[in-house]
């Protein structure tokens, strides 16, 4: 044997033997996400607690951009009244500024201030730091350093100010083109763990499980269940009906219309098969509903119900035609624009092709 | 594969000083035909084996060690392995531009009915039609039937005949060699490969990493099997390259397609009995073939794929001792 194919069987055999340990590795311990696959989800997940309730992601741009936001509007759905009562209140602009955002409900504080603002916004897009903090302070704001962030607290000047002020409100940059929007609290919690490294949720392998199987969407949310059910606070006679739920997950697809997928998973198969009778029960009564309107019924069939073992999953389209079908009042009251002839845009008729 | 330029530091027993000099003058081995065994009868006149020097043959294994020492850096450093390298360095090239697409973002790219198709799907697929159906019976062929049939066509095979050593060792160590040559190309770049593919799709190392070592021992077992098959018609036929072509890329195709029991004739039967992966719809060929599907138990598979190694390798072995190889002048 020449030394050269001595050379090459022991490069092969170091390449065979390397790949199989950090496959090995992964199997009994884990690999890093990221090492060798992008990280699933928005870079912003470094920011949100491992032990965080609910993510929520939404890509503003392509919603704001979106047919079917412009027919809503048509029929009086979405209106300017709460994106300027933000611009008027931080400077931002939700629909040119903002990019995407990343929201959590942080459990802790939750737990702790149940009044207190337990949420966070994490706002990406372009945003000029100078003029907000100036607008900022214009309305009497005070801004503050906190570990090398800018944190922006809303003053006591008029009554919003003040219910701003006691619910603990507050705006800080963290980073160029990153802004966070809500509690106080959570805000110097999160710069607090992104100073220490701590863990994310990034680091929570259920919920990145969740969040990887949202991809492509242009809004997710995924959370622990009790999370909605306390904040809901449901009766008791239906949360006891409501099989034992863990996770849950919620995702769409904007485009002409709206995709939506929505899971849930159970702590057990058989918790998983009552849940789909019940959710079974639901969207026959919902069918029976639509019977009344047969042009609505048609447009049916799109609720479909799925999942195995310990996952139920439920996913509906709702199309601009049945959009059209379920407000002839608002357009016909004279309340609300007439819509102009349905034009679809080229990419939604390819998609639904 | 030619044993005209034998590597410096091997040597293979030789019945005397002569006999370490190719040219073998004298040698009644030099003629055109061989018939039987060299290494039989008595002493040759004027052969430099006759004589005290004479040394006792090796065993079996021993033999045929050294022919697979002396094959291994030919077949390796040969034409033929840059054709290997292109054939195997594809799918790996196609898997990096996956992940490199993937790094930059452009992660939903594959798709299958709308919905993005997981790394672990894709590597599935990549085993089942890039490697087992075509870059193992393609491996298989090229080396396979070159192992007696290129010494017979560079005219180089009297030098390994007259060795005093079986020729059965010699297929054997030959076959050794092509099975270290191919199993160290194919199996690393298997292993890149799912290195590169298999997090595609947010999918995860540790889910596939089982799968992974069974597509690895039965890539390992593919080779042998369509090795040691086109080894056996390398030594029997005289256009082995074509028989090989037509067997793995017409017959196993149609066998497998058809219903009944002809598919029991092929390897790819047993083989994808094996696949840990489930088969991907690449059309109408995949749909017959799962209406028509029965699956052998992976006890048969492996049962009988061994079987068909030893089978065909011990039949080549037959075939290169009996035949009577007339080299073209």
């Amino acid at each position: 044997m020449t030394g050269k194919t001595r050379y090459f069987l022991v490069g092969s055999a170091l390449v065979f033997f390397v790949g199989l340990s950090i496959g090995l590795v992964a199997y009994y311990g884990g690999v890093p996400q990221g090492l060798f696959a992008a990280s699933p989800g928005p870079a912003e997940l470094k920011f949100v607690p491992a032990d965080a309730a609910i993510v929520a992601y939404a890509n503003v741009k392509q919603v704001m951009s979106s047919d079917l936001r412009q027919r809503l509007r048509q029929f009086g759905g979405p209106t300017d009244e709460g994106r300027n009562e933000i611009k008027t209140a931080t400077g931002i602009d939700i629909e040119n500024d903002i990019e995407y955002v990343v929201a959590f409900m942080d459990k802790r504080q939750a737990d702790a201030a149940a009044n207190n603002t337990n949420g966070l916004v994490l706002a990406r897009g372009q945003f000029d730091q100078g003029r907000l903090e100036a607008f900022a302070r214009e309305k009497g704001a005070t801004v503050e350093d906190y570990k090398g962030k800018r944190l922006i607290k809303p003053g006591v000047n008029d009554a919003e100010q003040v219910s701003s002020h006691e619910r603990g409100l507050a705006v800080a940059f963290l980073g160029s083109g990153l802004v966070a929007i809500g509690g106080d609290a959570v805000i110097r919690r999160v710069i607090d763990g992104s100073a220490a490294s701590a863990k994310t949720a990034r680091d929570n392998p259920e919920m990145m499980k969740l969040i990887a199987d949202q991809r492509d969407a242009s809004f997710w949310a995924v959370g622990h269940f009790d999370a909605i059910s306390s904040q809901a606070k449901l009766p008791q006679e239906v949360t006891d009906r409501i099989p034992p739920i863990t996770w849950f997950s919620a995702s769409g697809h904007v485009n002409g219309g709206v995709q939506v997928m929505v899971k849930a998973e159970t702590k057990s198969d058989e918790a998983a098969s009552n849940l789909r009778d019940i959710v079974r029960g639901f969207v026959a009564l919902a069918k029976m509903q639509a019977g009344n309107r047969p042009e609505a019924q048609a447009l049916w069939p799109s609720v479909e119900m799925g999942g195995t073992g310990k996952t139920v999953s439920l996913s509906f389209g709702v199309t601009t035609q049945l959009i059209d079908v379920m407000t002839p009042k608002k357009r016909d009251s004279g309340g609300a624009p007439k819509p102009a002839a349905p034009k679809k845009p080229e990419s939604s008729e390819k998609s639904a092709k | 594969m030619s044993t005209t330029t034998p590597d410096p530091n091997v040597t293979l027993p030789t019945a005397g000083p002569a006999m370490s000099d190719p040219a073998m003058p004298g040698s009644a081995m030099a003629g055109p035909a061989m018939p039987g065994s060299a290494m039989a009868g008595p002493a040759i006149p004027g052969s430099a084996m006759a004589g005290p020097l004479m040394r006792e043959a090796p065993p079996f294994v021993t033999a045929a060690l050294r022919v697979f020492d002396l094959s291994l850096s030919q077949m390796l450093w040969s034409r033929r392995t840059i054709f290997l390298g292109l054939v195997v360095g594809s799918p790996v090239a196609l898997g990096l531009m996956l992940r490199i697409l993937d790094a930059f973002g452009f992660t939903g790219s594959i798709r299958m009915g709308g919905a993005p198709v997981p790394g672990a799907a894709v590597f599935g697929s990549m085993i089942w039609l890039l490697y087992l159906r075509f870059l193992v019976p393609v491996l298989g062929v090229f080396y396979g039937t070159s192992l007696i049939a290129d010494e017979v066509d560079d005219k180089t095979v009297t030098y390994l005949f007259v060795r005093p050593i079986s020729r059965s060792a010699v297929l054997v160590g030959k076959y050794l060699a092509y099975v270290v040559t191919t199993v160290f190309v194919v199996l690393p770049s298997v292993v890149v490969l799912y290195l590169c593919v298999q997090p595609l799709g947010h999918g995860s190392l540790a889910e596939g990493f089982m799968s992974l070592l069974i597509d690895l021992g039965l890539l390992g077992l593919g080779l042998a099997a369509y090795g040691a098959l086109f080894a056996m018609i390398g030594a029997g036929v005289k256009r082995p390259l074509v028989a090989g072509l037509v067997f793995a890329f017409g017959w196993e195709q149609l066998a497998m397609a058809l219903p009944g029991y002809l598919r029991k004739f092929t390897i790819a039967y047993y083989l994808q009995a094996l696949v840990p992966h489930s088969m991907p719809a690449d059309g109408l060929g995949s749909a017959l073939q799962a209406l028509f599907r029965d699956v052998p138990s992976p006890t048969t598979s492996l049962s009988a794929i061994f079987a068909m190694i030893v089978i065909f390798l011990a039949i080549a072995a037959w075939m290169v001792e009996k035949r009577e190889y007339v080299l073209e002048q």
